[in-house]
């Protein structure tokens, strides 16, 4: 591991550009992003311009609340994902491993807010991908979004499998991380399965003994996983992970701080401008 | 290459000091985009003129876009070459946008459906 504050984290002298290779790859990919989200925003404004009759009084759809509170999650992950990065430079792993896990868990906090929307426009509102011309750009252009927050989720978990590789190569390693990796995701979908199940419940006026009968695997899956995941993060031997790696987790995050700020824009463009 | 790979010489202004704290700097950055977002939806059911909500609204959301980009994405301590690349992509997707807003916005381009 290298000491902690004596790598420039902001230039490298050994490129010809001055800037890390893989920041520069993902400052261009990021570039391109902003086209693919340009071309879906503009053809979800074009169709609100002209809304075709009979389509439907979005402001009665949107529940501002409910988008208030995902984009104020989502920012705060933006927070935790700079934190962890910050926390990188400096060699602090412990501290960039909580801060991962902070992001991680907002990061399905929104993605569980966007399921929740999802299930509540199609059952309750009746606004389907393909019953209006602002159903099927709407759900386009917010899918491909949280698309790209649960493929950001995805990359913060391999990152926090990946800070446990121990120091020592000749420790068996690969195995222990995909059982790592799947019991987060078991415990993820199994988790998320649970919350969903109790908004619903708390939602229909369910006693919570009915819901806990319906929902026993769920619960003993998330409880049995998190126990796990505990007991793995405490591990205490040596780790590869260091101030080194600062430049993939700083890649990731601007991966993360993309999805945030388009989201600013599709909060703005999608759901306040419909209430004026 | 990347860091991990850099030699002790290339990082030598920078081997004696530590780098200044930017946690104070991300909270502050935080607090400030979370009091944004509130005003933003405070805006909106405001008596004001269509046109000054709209404004209000672009402004605020490029105040946030931008502190995001150039503090929690270091944009403003990286290289500047950084910084053009991703305004390459940006004023293409923004020109786009507006290019086709215009275009469709255009009374010519009102379908018959709509302006009925």
């Amino acid at each position: 591991m290298s000491h902690a504050g004596t790598i420039d984290h902001h230039h490298d002298a050994t490129t010809s550009t001055g800037i890390p290779n893989k920041k520069l790859f993902m400052w261009a990919f990021l570039a391109s992003d902003c086209m693919f989200f340009g071309a879906l925003i503009s053809t979800h404004l074009i169709y609100r311009l002209h809304s075709p009759p009979g389509s439907p009084v979005v402001s009665k759809i949107f529940s501002i609340e409910l988008t208030s509170f995902s984009t104020f999650i989502l920012l705060m992950s933006s927070l935790l994902m700079a934190l962890a990065v910050n926390s990188l430079q400096k060699g602090l792993v412990k501290s960039t491993r909580h801060n991962l896990l902070g992001t991680i868990f907002f990061g399905l906090i929104f993605l569980g807010c966007q399921v929740y929307e999802f299930n509540h426009f199609v059952h309750e509102k009746d606004l389907t991908l393909s019953n209006s011309i602002f159903g099927s750009t709407f759900y386009t252009l917010t899918g491909t979004h949280g698309c790209h927050v649960a493929i950001g989720v995805l990359w913060l978990v391999l990152m926090y499998v990946r800070s446990f590789k121990p120091a020592d190569p000749s420790r068996p390693w690969l195995a222990r991380a995909f059982v790592h990796f799947f019991l987060f995701v078991i415990t993820t979908v199994a988790g998320m399965a649970t919350v969903l199940g109790l908004v619903h419940a708390l939602h229909e006026h369910e006693p919570l003994v009915e819901f806990a009968g319906h929902n026993l695997l769920a619960i003993g899956t998330t409880i049995v996983g998190l126990t796990l995941l505990t007991w793995f993060g405490f591990s205490r031997q040596p780790v590869e992970f260091g101030e080194a790696n600062a430049i993939d987790v700083e890649s990731m995050g601007l991966y993360w701080h993309f999805v945030d700020i388009v989201w600013i824009v599709i909060f703005t463009v999608v759901y306040l401008l419909e209430y004026l | 290459m990347d860091a991990k790979t850099s030699t002790p010489a290339a990082h030598a202004p920078h081997a004696t000091g530590h780098h200044p704290s930017k946690f104070h700097t991300f909270v502050q950055i935080a607090m400030i985009l979370s009091v944004i977002t509130g005003i933003e939806i405070v805006i909106v059911y405001l008596p004001f003129a269509k046109w000054l909500v709209v404004s209000l609204l672009v402004v605020l959301s490029a105040v946030k876009f931008l502190l995001v980009i150039f503090y929690f994405m270091h944009l403003k301590w990286d290289k500047v070459f950084c910084t053009i690349l991703f305004f390459i992509g940006l004023v293409l997707a923004m020109g786009t946008v507006a290019a086709l807003l215009a275009l469709f916005g255009a009374e010519a381009s009102i379908p018959l459906s709509a302006a009925l």
